[in-house]
C-alpha cells in the first residue's frame, strides 16, 4: 500500500513487453481497446480553477498555495447568510433536496417568489433578492425588503389556509386525535407500567419471605436437615 | 460476634432454607394435574350426556318433522343491485379528478440506467457525484479532479468525472466486444443491485460481499469448485467434446475489473497488478488512482451516484455484448479462443485416440514377452554358472 505503484496504469505496455518476448503466446482481450484508448494521465499537479480575483502580492498567490484547490463562492452565499441569520427557524422546515433529473433550477423563473413544483423557502427569497438585483437593479436591501415581505404575506397565506382547512375538516367530522397506532403503544406502555408494578409488588414478597427465613427460629422437619449441615461445615472449617 | 462468622453458620442454611409450600404450588405444575383430570372427567360427563340426548331425539324420530326455515336466508337481488350500482359508479367516475403520476421511482436508476451517450453533467450533479471527502482528508495525487472546496468539502469537478466515465465505458464496450469477462466489484452496503445490475447486462461477473484474498492469484485453489463452460462464437454452450479439458482448466481469471469502492479493496486491484489486468475504479478524493487503471473521479459514498456509474458501464458492456453477437451473424468472430483449447473433439478422434493406446499397450506387452522369453533362455545358464 505504500509507495505509488504505476504497475496498473501500465497494463498495456507490460503486456506489448510480454508479447514482445513471447512469453505470451496470444494478446490479452483487451489489448486492442486499451491500445486505442490509453489511460489518462494521473498524478500530475494543474493550476486549479479560478473562482476568485486574487491580488498578485497576496498569500494566496504564494507558490506553495499554487496548486491548492480553491473555495468557490457564489454571490448568493452572503443573501443566504443574512436571511437565515434573520430568519434561523427557516432552517428548522424539511426539505426535499432530492433531484431527479438536475434540471429543477432551469425551470424557475423568478420574476415572481412563486414557482411550480417547488415549495416556498428560504431559498426562494435568496433567488428572488438576487433576480431582482440583477433584473431590476434595485439595491441589496431593497430587494431584500421586497423579496422578504413577499415571502412574509405567502407564509402568512399558508398559514389561514392550513387553519381553514383543519376548520372545515374538524366540520365534516375528521379526528386529529391519535391513530392507530399511538392508541396501541398507549395500550402496551399501559400493560408494562402494570407488569412493573406487579413485579415490585413480587419482588417485595419475596424479599418479604426471604427475610422471614432469615429471623425465624430453626426448629420444625424442614429446619433438621440444614442444621446438621452447618454442623458439618463448622467441623470442617475446625479441621 | 464476627460477621463472617455468622454467613458460615447461618448463610447456608438461610439459603437453603426450602420455599414455602404455597410459592411451590405456584410455581410447580403439580396442581394442573389435578385440574387437568377434573376438567378430562367432566368433559366425559358431557360428552355422555349428549351422546344420552342424541340418542332420545333419535329414538324419538323428531328429525323428519323438522323442517328449516327456508325463507330467512333467501338470496335477495339487493346485494347484487348493490355491487351493479357500485360498478357503475365506477365506471363513471373513473375518468374524472387529477391523475396522480408518479414522480419519483427511488430505484429508477438501477432498473433503467442511463446510457453513457444520456450522461449529462446535471444527472451527476443531480446524483451528488460532485461531493468529495473534507479537505484534511485529502489524497493530494487527485488534486487534477478536484474543482474547489465548498464548506470544508472538496467538490469533484464534473467535466473530469464525464470525461473519465465516458472513457470508461469506451473501455467496457470494447473489452465486451472482444469476448472479454468483465468483473464488477462493490462490496459497500447498497451497492449490490447496482452491481448485480450492470454484470447482468454486461453478461459478466459481480461481486458485492469480500473479496477472497487470492481469487485471482490462487484461482485453482479458491475458485476450484466453479463451473465453466465454453462457448460458440453465438454464446451457445458447447456442451460435447470439450468435456477433459474443461475439467483440468485452469481457474477463469477477469479481463477486466470494474471496482466500484477501491478504498477496500485494495486486495481485488494489487491482484489485477500483479496479473496484469486492467481496472476501473472510483476514485473519491480521499482514494489514490495510481490503484486503477482508469480512475473514474467521483463520489463513490453516495449510492445514487454509485447506481449511475455502474448502470452506465453496465450499458457500456450491454453494448459490446450486443455488437460482439451482430457481428458473429455475419461470420465475424471477434475474439480468439483461449490458447491451449483447441478443437473439440469429435468421436473420430476418441476412437483413433482408443486405437493408438491399443496400439501402444500391444507393443509393450509384445516388448515384455520378448524380453521375458529372453531372460528365460538365460536363466539356466547363470544357474550352472552359480553351480
Amino acid at each position: 500500500m505504500r509507495g505509488r505503484n504505476l504497475k496498473p496504469s501500465r497494463v498495456y505496455q507490460t503486456a506489448s513487453r510480454l508479447l514482445e518476448s513471447n512469453s505470451i503466446t496470444q494478446p490479452p482481450v483487451w489489448f486492442k481497446t486499451i491500445g486505442s484508448i490509453p489511460p489518462g494521465e494521473i498524478l500530475t499537479r494543474m493550476q486549479p480553477a479560478q473562482h476568485r480575483d486574487v491580488k498578485i502580492n497576496s498569500r494566496i498567490r504564494k507558490p506553495s498555495k499554487m496548486f491548492k484547490p480553491q473555495p468557490i463562492e457564489y454571490e448568493e452565499d452572503r443573501l443566504r447568510r443574512e436571511f437565515y441569520s434573520d430568519h434561523p427557524w427557516e432552517l428548522a422546515r424539511p426539505r426535499i433536496i432530492l433531484e431527479d433529473d438536475g434540471r429543477d433550477g432551469q425551470k424557475c423563473d423568478w420574476s415572481r417568489i412563486q414557482q411550480l413544483g417547488r415549495p416556498l423557502s428560504g431559498e426562494s427569497v435568496v433567488q428572488r433578492q438576487l433576480w431582482l438585483i440583477e433584473n431590476k437593479g434595485n439595491s441589496k436591501s431593497e430587494a431584500y425588503d421586497i423579496a422578504r415581505k413577499e415571502f412574509y404575506a405567502l407564509r402568512y397565506q399558508e398559514e389561514v389556509e392550513r387553519r381553514v382547512a383543519k376548520e372545515e375538516a374538524l366540520w365534516t367530522g375528521a379526528y386529529f386525535g391519535l391513530d392507530n397506532l399511538e392508541i396501541g403503544m398507549k395500550l402496551e406502555d399501559k400493560v408494562y407500567e402494570d407488569w412493573k408494578e406487579w413485579g415490585v409488588k413480587e419482588v417485595e414478597a419475596l424479599d418479604r419471605n426471604r427475610d422471614a427465613a432469615y429471623s425465624s427460629m430453626p426448629g420444625g422437619e424442614e429446619d433438621a436437615e440444614p442444621e446438621e449441615e452447618a454442623a458439618e461445615e463448622e467441623a470442617a472449617v475446625v479441621a | 460476634m464476627i460477621l463472617r462468622n455468622v454467613a458460615i453458620r447461618h448463610g447456608r442454611r438461610a439459603l437453603a432454607a426450602p420455599l414455602r409450600r404455597s410459592f411451590l404450588r405456584t410455581l410447580t405444575t403439580d396442581t394442573l394435574t389435578h385440574d387437568t383430570s377434573a376438567i378430562d372427567s367432566s368433559l366425559q360427563n358431557q360428552l355422555k350426556e349428549t351422546h344420552s340426548i342424541e340418542a332420545n331425539i333419535n329414538a324419538l324420530h323428531l328429525t323428519q318433522s323438522f323442517v328449516p326455515p327456508t325463507s330467512a336466508s333467501e338470496p335477495t337481488d339487493a346485494v347484487k343491485d348493490a355491487y351493479a350500482h357500485k360498478q357503475h359508479i365506477k365506471k363513471r367516475t373513473l375518468t374524472l379528478g387529477s391523475i396522480v403520476e408518479e414522480e419519483y421511482v427511488p430505484d429508477s436508476l438501477v432498473t433503467n440506467p442511463p446510457r453513457p451517450e444520456d450522461v449529462t453533467l446535471e444527472l451527476l450533479l443531480a446524483s451528488q457525484s460532485h461531493l468529495g471527502h473534507s479537505t484534511s482528508l485529502w489524497n493530494p495525487a487527485n488534486q487534477r479532479y478536484i474543482f474547489g472546496i465548498r464548506q470544508g468539502v472538496h467538490i469533484i469537478s464534473l467535466e473530469e468525472t464525464a470525461a473519465h466515465l465516458r472513457r470508461a465505458a469506451k473501455v467496457v464496450e470494447g473489452v465486451a466486444y472482444h469476448g472479454g469477462l468483465i468483473l464488477f466489484v462493490g462490496t459497500r452496503a447498497g451497492q449490490a443491485p447496482a452491481v448485480v445490475k450492470a454484470a447482468t447486462m454486461a453478461k459478466g461477473c459481480h461481486l458485492f460481499e469480500k473479496w477472497i484474498p487470492g481469487s485471482i492469484t490462487n484461482g485453482d485453489q479458491i475458485l476450484a469448485r466453479c463451473g465453466i463452460k465454453v462457448v460458440d462464437k453465438d454464446d451457445v454452450d458447447i456442451t460435447y467434446g470439450f468435456e477433459e479439458k474443461v475439467a483440468e482448466w485452469k481457474a477463469l481469471k477477469p479481463d477486466l475489473v470494474v471496482c466500484l469502492n477501491p478504498l477496500e479493496n485494495y486486495v481485488l486491484l494489487h491482484e489485477c497488478g500483479l496479473n496484469n489486468i486492467p481496472t476501473v475504479g472510483i476514485v473519491d478524493t480521499d482514494a489514490d488512482p495510481t490503484w486503477v487503471t482508469y480512475p473514474i473521479p467521483a463520489n463513490d459514498d453516495s449510492l445514487r451516484c454509485i447506481q449511475v456509474i455502474a448502470g452506465v458501464l453496465g450499458r457500456a458492456g450491454q453494448e459490446g455484448q450486443r455488437k460482439r453477437l451482430e457481428a458473429a451473424k455475419t461470420g465475424e468472430v471477434t475474439w480468439l479462443p483461449p490458447p491451449g483449447l483447441g478443437k473439440p473433439e469429435t468421436e473420430q478422434d476418441r476412437q483413433k485416440a482408443a486405437n493408438r493406446v491399443k496400439k501402444v499397450v500391444a507393443k509393450v506387452e509384445e516388448e515384455d514377452a520378448q524380453v521375458k522369453s529372453r531372460r528365460g533362455r538365460l536363466l539356466p545358464s547363470r544357474e550352472d554358472d552359480e553351480l
